[in-house]
This record gives C-alpha cells, structure tokens and sequence, in this order.
C-alpha cells in the first residue's frame, strides 16, 4: 500500500522539481543579468562608436564622425523612409552603405555584419529618447 | 540604317492613331499625371490646332522652317543625328534640339531652363537668327488672322475672333499638343513597377543596380518608388563643352555680369556663339553656382535620341558612360573645370558594368516607340 | 561706379526673381551711404578648406574640389573684392603636404590674401609651418577707415598642449575630433589678449573693428568645441566700440548672433557642413537662437551646403553673401532698425522654406 503512494509521491516530488525548473528559467531575469545584458550591448556600441571614428571604414581616410559628430544628422529614427539618393524606401542599414559607398568612397558592409549592427546600435545609442518618427524626410 | 528606319516607320504609325495620353485613360506606366496649367486645358481641337502650328514652315522667313524641322515625330521629336540644329538656310546654333517627348514634365525649358513653360519656350524659336529668323511674331499673326482655316480654328478652340488671336493662343496651343507627347510604359517600367520580372534582361537587371548604386546616377536621373522622370529638373555642371574654353570662363563671365542681358538677348547670344553657350545656366541666372550647368534631361527613350548633351558632342551611350566614368572629362586625364558640379567624379566602372548600364538605358525606351522586333504592346 | 552698380543690381535682381531657387549669389556689392561713400568696401572670404592627404600624391578629391571651385569663383568677382581672408583649416591633420598643397591652391587667388590660423593647422607643429606660409598667426590691419584684428582663438590650456600627449601626432589627433572627448576647449589667452588690449588702445571707439577668428569668441556648444574659454575677456575689450563684429569659422554652418554691441557671424567652409549642435540630442548648449538655419543638403552633392562668401562693409557693419551651391544663396547683414543680423529673405518665420525647417 505505502508503495503505491511512494510512487505518487515521487511521481509528484518529480513533476514539483520539474515544474519548479522551468518556472525558474522562464520570463524570469535578475538585475545581475540586465546588467550584463546592458554590458554587452554596450560592447557592441562602443565597437559602433570605434568604427565612426575610424579612418579605414571607407578607402579615402574620411571617418563617418567627421560629418556627423555624434552621429548628428543621421536622424535613425526616421527609417524605413523614402531616400532620395536610392530612389525608394529603405532602412537605415542602407544609407549607411551609400555612405560608405559615396562619400567614404568605400565597399558596403554586407547587410548582418557584426559592423552594420555596431553601427546602428550607436547610432541608436546618439538618439536615445528621440520619438521615432518613420519616414520623415 | 535598317534598325532607324523600322523605328521611324513605327513611330510614325503609332502617333498616326493618336494622342496616347487620352483623356480617361490616366498617365502612362511609371510617369505621374501631366501638369496642365489652369488657363490651359486640354481639348481634342486645341491639341489638333497645336499640332498644326508645330508643323507650320510658313512662319520662318525662309518658309521651309518649323518645329517639327528641328523636332520630328519619326526622329522623337528631335533631328538626330545631327549635333546642333539647322533652321533657316541650313544656319546652325550650338545646341542639340530636345526631345518633346515628356518636356510636359520639365519645370523649365531650354537646356538652360531659360523659358518657365512650354507656352513661353514656344514663342523663341520664331524670332532668333538661327532658328526661324523672324524679326518678331507679326509674320505669324498675320497668317493665323487670316487664313481662314486657322481663322476657323482659333474660333473654335478659344472661342474669339480669328481677326483677334495673339501669340498667346498660339503658344497655348503648340503647348496643349507637347503636352500629348508623353510616353512611359517602358520595358524597366514594367520590371519595377509591375514587378514582371522578364520584362528585362539579367544584363539589364545588372545595368539598373549600376544606375542606382555604383553608376551615382539616379540622384539626378529620378527614380523614385512609384514613379520615374529620370530628370530631378535642375541644372549641372558634368564638364561637357565647359572643359575645352575653361581659359575663356573669365572673360565670358564678367561679358554677362555686365551687359545684363535680357532674357531674349540671352536667347540670341547664347545659340549665337558657342563659346558663350557653355555658360549654360549661368547665361541665365549669372550665378556662380551654375557656371557650366544644364538642365538633366529625361533619359526616357535616350537610345532614340543620339547623340548626346547639349552640344551633340556625345555619339553613342556608351561614349555618355565613359565621360561620367572618367568624373566628367571625355578623356581620361584630361584637366577637370573648376565648377564641375558636386554630384560627378569618378566611377571605376568596369567594361562589363559600362554595358550594363547603356544595356539598362535603352530598356528606358517606351514599348509605343519599340521597333517591331522584341515585346511590345501595339495599340490601335 | 556705385550708381552703375545700383543699376545693375536691380535688373539682376529682377531676373534672379525670375529664377527663384536656383542659387543666386549678388555679385555686386550693396552699396549703402557711408559717411564717405568710398569707404564701402567688400572682401572675399573662404574658410575651412581641411585639405587631407591620404598617401603620395593623393589627396580626398571631394575637400579639394571645393577649394578650387571657391578660389576660381572668388576670382570672377566683379566687382574685384579688396582683398581674400582665408579663414583657418586650411589643412586637415596640419601635416607639411596638406598645408603645401592647400597654400598651392590659395596661390591662384588674384588678390591680396590674409589668413586666420585654425586648430587643424596648428597642432601638429604648433603653427610652425603655417607661419613659414602665411605670416604671423596674430595681427591687425587698418583698410579703408575699418580696423582689423585677426586672432589666433584656438589655442588651449598649456598642460594639454606640452604635456599631455607622446607626441605630435597623437595631439593633433586628439584636437582633429569635433565630438572627441579628450579633446580640450578653445582660448585666445591671456597674451594674446594683452596685445589686444595694446592693439586697440590706440583705435578710436568710433571707428569700426572687425575680428577675425577662428573659434567663435562665444559659448555655444562646449562639446563639439564651439566655444572659446575667454570670450567674456575678449568681448569685454570689445565692449567700448560702437560698431564692433566677430566673423568666425570653425562651426562649418550658417550662425549669426549679436550681443551687446557686438555683432558674431559665421562663415561657410568649403570642405563639408556641420550638423546643427541643436541635432544633438544630448547636446546642452547656448544656442544663437536668431539663426535661420543653413538649408539642408542634400549630401550627394557634394558642394551642397558648403561654400564661401562675399562680405560687404557698410557703415562699418558687416553683410555677409553666402554662395551655397544646388541651394538658394543666403545674405545676413547687420540690420540698423534691430540692431542685429539678420537674414534677408528668410528671418521671419513665415518666410522659412522646408529645407530650412525640416532637418
């Protein structure tokens, strides 16, 4: 008799632990890991911010911060939008390779570079707290 | 000589039949609607008149000059091959006649946007020296207020008296009847627009990414995402011409610094001499912004259009390819001008990608105007 | 000669009003009554060229093309300008090649040129060749009853520019950065300003002084280095004079303010436009709030928003004509009526255009 209520119960200590794990690993974070998550993303920006001031992104010596001190006037916020100088809508990646491409007189960075998304996330970073506001001229 | 032929026949039986912007119909693929002025609108019978008068050699002194002698339907209306025009006996200028086609889309007329519309561009030709030599539009009066046709005409269409009809309803018409002249419906209007991915070849394909990327040329030629004029309507320095008298800039400068010319005397001056003509826009404005600038012509149809720039002075396409490939000189090497616009510098295009592009520029053609050979859609 | 020119000017005006929008420039000079007629003048005034060399003979093509085309405008001028102040940066990294070959293509100019020192020329070598090419990086000049101060604005604390860095390129660097952290704020100092003092002693307080700076002798945006750390002791000096004006390089953008009784206007260059600190968005600063901005580029063309200008002197008042390329040129003068610049067509906020408004 005892044995068949063992075996519920180990059945139910199983399902508790099992349950108690899963409820443990998921939607669940802690402070310690926003922190690091936050560093890591920061990581990536600072690479972004290494990258705008470098004089190897293109093939001329122009860095992308020469124009755009802090990333001013690159207004991220507005993408997608229509872009003039490639004749459709487009995201932001895009116009940072005619960038690349035009006044750096370089090669594009190929779209999911580890360098097209510094890029981004520090320009990102420059805006924070600015409303987007999608296809704004 | 064959392939120009079949062309002009084509052209010629397709604008038999018939204004093809008609009303009911909308704009053609990949070109907006056509701005029509206010105190001009559209009617068959005006369109009709216009037509008339385009082709009219009687209001030229010789009486072998009109329009359509510089711009013929079977030529799109310009007189290729010739590199700057004849009027009457056989007198040259120093520009290329333009296209009529979609000059309802320009902002301005004239290589150097001299003439705000197409009702004021008409009324020059008629009186400078090269063009018709009329000394001033009398002749043309004279002969609308009485032959009885026209008479008729005017009546009918602007609802006045024959005896009464001025220069005004005569450029109005000649404008209503330009603005017929609009073609899209190209085979790249077709890939991009319709998303019919066989309506250009894989070259081609290859050509348009060129235009839009690497070959810089669509901040001036316009693109946009759905519609396509292929002019942005402004005015640049691509070093055509400017190159060979960049000594003489000084001196023509300051001329029209000082003479403050108006603007029918920079009308004389500028298809008169053809050192002064490379002052472009700047002949107009005499700003220094616009030394040496032209106005960027539609490249729709270009391939029926040679040669090329506002002097002619480019044969082919692909000659027009190498010139913005070398960064505006025709010759590699060959010494920059000073005011070359900020838009032109070297490409590093490769043979293959040269091809490409004049590949993608002569899909810009409309299927209306296409010889027979290849896809095309006839309308009756 | 000057009712010639009035003429003139209003017939261009005529036709330019035909061509709105197509970038017109006023190549004659506005002629206002002085008290002597004669001494109206106008002057050229081309600045931040930032010649940079990227190895052997080659130089970015995009800085270069813009020099040459404002040295080649400057010598169309008609009228001739008095003389041609080239307003500082004229090399990028302040190395030998780009200050020769900048100095090269300022060679062309027809007329009398002056020059300003800027940051970028400086430090490398601390002004050393500059000065071989161009002179004194202070002084001042007196021209048709105006008196002229060019300064040297863009020095900094000693310890930064002796101590701080292992060598001179390092340092140079560090200063080329607008947005670089380490880099340090802009003085004219205490000698410099000392000789100020003594310059000015000697000018009466009626006759009009005219400041050529690099930095702007304001406080405008401390991290892009908009600002000069002693410019409540340089405008203090500047205080007496009645008619007193700051023309400034540096900011790359269009900027004009007036305080007290004196008036700050900047100048265009002919390299590439700045942002806007105001574009920042965590940028704290004291922004000219009279401004009109530049109008927006379009960055494909690469003359687009930069440029030079015409400056004309009237009633020792400054007007400054800026050539703005693919763009519609701008005037901002010395407006009487408000006692401040102001721009000619677009200053009230009715007559602003979308360029202007929608960055």
């Amino acid at each position: 008799m005892w044995k068949k209520y063992a075996g519920i119960a180990v059945v139910v200590v199983i399902l508790t632990v099992a349950a108690a794990s899963v409820w443990v690993h998921t939607d669940e974070f802690t402070g310690e890991d926003l922190q690091r998550w936050n560093k890591e993303y920061q990581s990536v920006v600072a690479y972004g911010r290494e990258l705008w001031v470098s004089a190897e992104l293109g093939n001329n010596g122009v860095s992308c911060a020469q124009c755009h001190p802090n990333g001013a006037n690159t207004h991220p916020e507005t993408y997608p939008k229509f872009q003039q100088q490639l004749g459709k809508v487009v995201a932001l990646r895009d116009m940072i390779n005619w960038c690349l491409r035009n006044p750096l007189e370089g090669d594009p960075l190929e779209l999911d570079s580890a360098e097209m998304i510094a890029i981004e996330a520090y320009l990102m970073t420059e805006r924070k707290g600015v409303a987007i506001a999608p296809g704004k001229h | 000589m064959k392939n120009v032929l079949a062309v002009a026949f084509l052209i010629l039986g397709m604008l038999a039949t018939g204004p093809l912007a008609a009303a009911g119909d909308g704009p053609p693929l990949g070109l907006p609607p056509v701005p029509i002025p206010d105190d001009n609108p559209m009617t068959p019978e005006k369109i009709a008149l216009g037509d008339k008068l385009f082709h009219d050699t009687r209001f030229s002194t010789t009486g072998e000059v009109s329009c359509a002698t510089c711009h013929e339907k079977e030529k799109a209306f310009t007189d290729s091959p010739l590199k700057t025009s004849e009027g009457i006996d056989k007198l040259t200028g120093t520009r290329n006649a333009p296209t009529v086609l979609n000059a309802a889309y320009m902002t301005s007329q004239f290589w150097d946007g001299r003439s705000p519309s197409l009702e004021d561009q008409a009324l020059h030709p008629f009186t400078n020296p090269v063009e018709m030599g009329l000394k001033n539009h009398q002749p043309i009066l004279d002969i609308v207020r009485s032959d009885p046709e026209y008479v008729a005409a005017f009546e009918q269409v602007f609802g006045i008296e024959g005896r009464e009809a001025t220069m005004d309803e005569v450029t109005k018409a000649i404008a209503a009847f330009e603005r017929t002249q609009v073609y899209g419906n190209s085979p790249f209007d077709r890939y991009y627009y319709l998303n019919d991915t066989r309506a250009l070849t894989e070259q081609q394909v290859r050509g348009l990414d060129i235009f839009i990327n690497q070959g810089r040329c669509v901040s001036c030629h316009v693109i946009e995402q759905t519609q396509a004029l292929f002019t942005d309507n402004r005015f640049h320095n691509i070093g055509v011409g400017i190159n060979d008298i960049q000594g003489d800039i000084p001196e023509l400068a300051h001329a029209f610094l000082e003479a403050d010319y108006t603007l029918e005397e920079v009308d004389v001056q500028v298809l008169g001499d053809a050192r002064t003509s490379e002052l472009g826009r700047f002949a107009v404005v005499r700003a220094f912004n616009d030394i040496g600038a032209f106005k960027t012509p539609t490249l729709r149809n270009i391939d029926l259009t040679a040669p090329y720039m506002h002097d002619g002075s480019i044969a082919t396409l692909r000659e027009v390819v190498e010139h913005y490939n070398n960064g505006g000189v025709t010759n590699e090497g060959d010494p920059v001008n000073d005011f070359l616009g900020g838009g032109i510098r070297p490409l590093d295009l490769s043979e293959e990608q040269i091809d490409d592009l004049v590949a993608f520029m002569e899909a810009l053609t409309s299927d209306e105007l296409q010889p027979p050979a290849g896809n095309q859609e006839v309308t009756q | 000669m000057s009712s010639r020119s009035t003429i003139s000017r209003r017939r261009f005006l005529k036709a330019a009003g035909m061509a709105a929008g197509a970038g017109l420039l006023p190549v004659s000079s506005v002629r206002l009554s002085f008290a002597d007629e004669k001494k109206d003048f106008t002057f050229a005034y081309i600045s931040d060229a930032h010649i940079q060399h990227i190895r052997g003979t080659k130089f970015v093509r995009n800085w270069d093309r813009g020099l040459i085309r404002a040295v080649a405008e400057t010598n169309l001028m008609v009228p001739e300008p008095d003389f041609v102040m080239f307003g500082g940066d004229l090399a990028q990294l302040g190395t030998k090649p780009e200050l020769d070959h900048g100095a090269e293509m300022l060679s062309k100019l027809k007329h009398k040129t002056y020059c300003v020192m800027g940051e970028h020329d400086y430090y490398l070598d601390l002004g050393e060749h500059w000065s071989k090419l161009f002179g004194p990086q202070y002084y001042s000049f007196d021209h048709k009853g105006v008196h002229f101060v060019v300064l040297n604005s863009i020095l900094t604390f000693d310890e930064w520019t002796h101590e701080r860095w292992p060598s001179a390129e390092q340092r140079m660097l560090e200063m080329a950065g607008l947005d670089n952290p380490n880099g340090s704020p802009f003085m004219v100092g205490e000698k410099q300003r000392d000789w100020l003092k003594q310059d000015l002693a000697a000018v009466p307080t009626t006759t009009p002084v005219v400041v050529f700076s690099h930095s702007p002798i304001q406080k405008i945006y401390k991290g892009w280095n908009f600002w000069t750390e002693d410019a409540e002791e340089v405008q203090a000096l500047l205080k007496p004079y009645a008619s007193a004006t700051v023309l400034y390089g540096h900011v790359h953008q269009i900027q004009y303010n007036q305080i007290g009784n004196i008036a700050f206007q900047s100048v265009m260059a002919t390299a590439w436009p700045w942002p806007y600190p105001e574009s920042y968005a965590h940028a704290e600063m004291d922004w000219p709030v009279m401004t009109v901005p530049m109008n927006r580029a379009d960055p494909f063309f690469e003359r687009d928003a930069t440029g030079w200008q015409t400056v004309d002197l009237m009633k020792g008042r400054t007007g400054l004509n800026y050539t703005l390329y693919n763009n519609t040129a701008r005037t901002v003068k010395f407006c009487t009526k408000t006692g401040r610049p102001r721009d000619v067509s677009y200053q009230d906020e009715s007559a602003r255009i979308p360029p202007q408004m929608h960055y």
